[in-house]
């Protein structure tokens, strides 16, 4: 500040100026306001240009510029100030003895510390005071300029020490030293190694630890580890833990006090200092009105800033953190779930007795239905039959079933009718024909009504055929007239020799036409099961019932021959 | 008149061949004519008498030529009518040629008595097999007044139109004579017709009755 005041002056009244206006102020857009604003801005931009050898601008453009193209330009240039920083400090705490060198510029380290103040205090006032851009504009400044400072004094005790060696081969320059880099690759390895013996002795910070290295992975700078390192010195069981998330961003129970304790007891003010722009970083970019609120609006009280600093971390979890979180309680809950006794629905094969009573009914139940579902008669469905209906009557199609016509196998045979008149034969001359029929091969059996019947069909197919003749256009030939003639079983040679000379085996009819059985006739050996036991059940049923007709019979007999005796004496 | 004689005269005569006998042979075997009826009896008429019923008493006078004549010319029985005694007597005479003609005729006399007609009852004396069966309708089933009635009008059909068919389909001949009823023919036949009387007295239509018969009789008829 001194040495600030002595080069630059209007900056740093921009400054008293800015940091002497009081808070409600700011609510309102004030062009003075941003004018100064503006220029400590440039002032500090300036400052801090000598440590940015790359940078493209020679001086911050703020005039007919908005907030952010601004803010772009000294994001431009504090972006490689600050990983240079963070390396110098890791260095720093390796080598307790280049801080001993820094310590003879103690002058240097004072401005330091009452810079840290003076930017822990405008830091603050800059979070108090709200949405407008500039704050956090601000407050980027300032730790850049802090950072700056710090860096300038480190290279210039380096520089000391090592501007004798010289430069090999033109890697090296100010930031990249190679024997350091050795030796930091060396000291990692140990630390890794370390780490791994002690792996069992850590408790919860090891998890925390794990989580938070895979965040680190993501880092790219490896060096904010360091910090928590050097925190955590005086702690033996967390001397080679890796750094963790919760180093960085806060756990909220452990870290916060011991961070209050080490950052009250470390002459250093750098780590908290870092510690500080991070959480600063870190709220402002997610949520600068959330930081506003909650922070004390004290400005001289560090405690009270980091408890408001330690709130904030227990409240605001990152989105990953947030996503597992609700990971878990979902994997709990479904496990809990799980284990518990499921609805009957869920259990399988379930019987009638293992479910409540008609809970089938209520549940949906999905099953194969084998049957065809019944149509639905609609009026288009009936006005379609009805319309075949129609349709076939007209043709005269209707699909009847027509039996299959059997031709005759056998001659048909002449049906003896019953005459129902009385005889005019005597007895004597019935049985005379028979007798005469019998020796006599001769003569065939003539029925009563062959005479008659033969000649009236005669005449009436003659007279058909004439009419047929009369009706048709076409000439139609005369009609073979089939006679019905009756084939009698009588030996063939009777046919045709009127005195026999010997007598013939051969009958007329066929055999197949003599027989008068029905279907199949089947010998014992063909017969099933079933067919033997009717046969013999018949064979039963006519001997019983001839055996009581011959029981009924003797006591006729014997009557009747009583009868005889009586009469004929 | 010559039978008298001739047994004796017969025996003198057939033995005149074998003047000689032979020392330890037996004579030679006399050969007999067969005896007649007469001889038979020894000589002795015999006799059959057959009751005559009232109703049939003016068809026997009616019908009595029919009778007598083949009794008297081709069985060669006496027979005469015994009005006193309302009787039909038969005898044999001495030209019977068969013993057997006496119960013939006998038979004869009897089935008219019956109520068969002479025609038919002549085939009694022309064939042998031929028999009379008679059985009551009490017999088949125990009737009663009207069922008795109905039973005796299902036997004979309207204007006996199912006794001739039975008598048609069978070769028999059947005389109804109130409850008592009397068939005519050979044995087969008169089975098959008293079967179906019994069936009709049962109870069972004529129709089924009919359908039997025709199945039956033809079997009957191709037994032949």
């Amino acid at each position: 500040m001194v040495m600030a005041t002595s080069i630059k002056e209007p900056g740093l009244e921009a400054l008293k100026r800015l940091k002497s206006t009081e808070a409600p102020v700011w609510l309102t857009p004030n062009p003075s306001l941003s004018q100064t604003a503006r220029a400590v801005s440039e002032h500090l931009f300036a400052s801090l240009k000598p440590f940015t050898p790359k940078s493209p601008f020679e001086k911050l453009l703020t005039q007919g510029f908005d907030a952010e193209q601004i803010w772009q330009q000294i994001d431009l240039q504090s972006h490689p100030l600050m990983s240079t920083l963070r390396r110098e400090v890791k260095r720093f705490e390796k080598n307790p003895d280049e801080i001993s060198k820094l310590k003879k510029a103690q002058k240097v380290e004072h401005k330091g510390s009452e810079g840290v103040k003076g930017v822990v205090e405008e830091e603050s006032d800059g979070l108090d005071e709200g949405l407008d851009g500039f704050d956090e504009e601000l407050d980027e400044d300032e730790e850049e300029e802090e950072e700056e400072k710090e860096e300038e004094e480190e290279r210039e005790s380096e520089g000391e020490e090592e501007g004798e060696e010289g430069r090999e081969g033109g890697i090296e320059d100010g930031f990249l030293k190679i024997k350091e880099l050795e030796g930091f690759l060396e000291d990692g390895e140990a630390m890794e190694y370390g780490l791994k013996k002690k792996g069992d002795g850590l408790g919860k910070k090891n998890k925390k630890g794990k989580e938070s290295e895979d965040e680190e992975e993501d880092d790219d700078d490896d060096e904010l580890g360091a910090f928590e390192l050097g925190d955590d010195e005086d702690d033996d069981q967390n001397a080679d833990k890796m750094a963790s998330y919760e180093d960085f961003f806060g756990s909220n129970k452990k870290k916060a006090s011991k961070r209050k304790s080490e950052v009250n007891d470390r002459s250093e003010d750098l780590d908290m200092g870092d510690e500080q722009e991070d959480s600063d970083m870190g709220d402002g970019q997610e949520d600068s009105g959330m930081g506003d609120e909650q922070e004390d609006s004290d400005m001289g009280d560090e405690q009270e800033d980091n408890g408001a600093f330690e709130n904030k971390k227990q409240e605001t979890l990152s989105t990953h953190e947030k996503e597992l979180q609700k990971l878990r309680s979902q994997i709990e809950l479904m496990e809990k779930e799980d284990l518990k006794q499921q609805d009957w629905t869920m259990q399988g094969e379930v019987t009638a007795e293992k479910r409540p009573v008609n809970s089938a009914l209520e549940v949906d139940l999905e099953f194969d239905h084998n049957v065809r579902p019944a149509p639905v008669i609609t009026e288009e469905v009936t006005v379609a039959l009805e319309e075949i209906i129609k349709e076939r009557i007209l043709k005269g199609q209707y699909d009847d079933v027509q039996k299959a016509p059997r031709l005759p196998s056998v001659a048909p045979r002449e049906i003896k009718e019953l005459d129902e008149n009385k005889s005019k034969k005597g007895l004597a001359e019935v049985y005379e024909e028979e007798y005469v029929q019998q020796t006599n091969l001769n003569s065939a059996p003539l029925s009563f009504k062959d005479e008659q019947k033969k000649e009236a069909s005669m005449l009436f197919k003659k007279l058909c055929l004439k009419l047929d003749a009369l009706s048709h256009f076409h000439f139609a030939p005369k009609p073979v007239i089939e006679d019905m003639s009756i084939q009698a079983n009588v030996p063939a040679l009777a046919m045709e020799e009127i005195a026999p000379v010997a007598v013939s085996d051969a009958a007329m009819l066929a055999p197949e036409e003599v027989f008068t059985g029905k279907g199949d006739i089947k010998e014992e050996t063909e017969l099933t099961q079933a067919e033997r036991k009717r046969r013999r059940a018949n064979k039963k049923r006519k001997f019983k019932a001839e055996a009581a007709k011959r029981t009924a019979k003797k006591p006729q007999d014997s009557t009747s021959l009583n009868h005889d005796h009586g009469k004929e004496e | 008149m010559q039978s008298k004689e001739a047994p004796t005269s017969m025996d003198v005569e057939a033995v005149p061949s074998a003047p000689k006998v032979e020392f330890g042979s037996l004579p030679m075997k006399p050969k007999f004519k067969p005896l007649s009826a007469h001889e038979m009896s020894d000589g002795q008429v015999q006799f059959r008498k057959v009751n005559v019923p009232p109703h049939r008493f003016s068809p026997l006078k009616k019908a009595w030529m029919e009778i007598y004549t083949p009794v008297y010319e081709q069985m060669k029985i006496d027979i005469r009518m015994n009005l006193k005694a309302r009787r039909v007597e038969l005898k044999t005479r001495t030209d019977t040629p068969d013993i057997s003609n006496l119960q013939k005729c006998a038979d004869f006399v009897h089935a008219f008595m019956l109520g068969f007609d002479v025609i038919d009852a002549i085939a009694l004396l022309r064939l042998d097999e031929l028999y009379v069966e008679s059985f009551e309708i009490k017999d088949v089933k125990t009737l009663r007044g009207e069922h008795l009635s109905r039973a005796i009008g299902r036997l004979s059909g309207k204007g006996g139109k199912t006794k001739f068919a039975i008598e048609n389909a069978t070769k028999t001949r059947i005389v109804i004579a109130d409850s008592k009823i009397h068939m005519l023919g050979s044995y087969k036949n008169i089975r098959v017709a008293r079967d179906s009387l019994c069936n009709l007295i049962l109870g069972s239509p004529a129709g089924k009755v009919y359908s039997k018969l025709r199945a039956v009789s033809a079997r009957l008829a191709e037994s032949l």
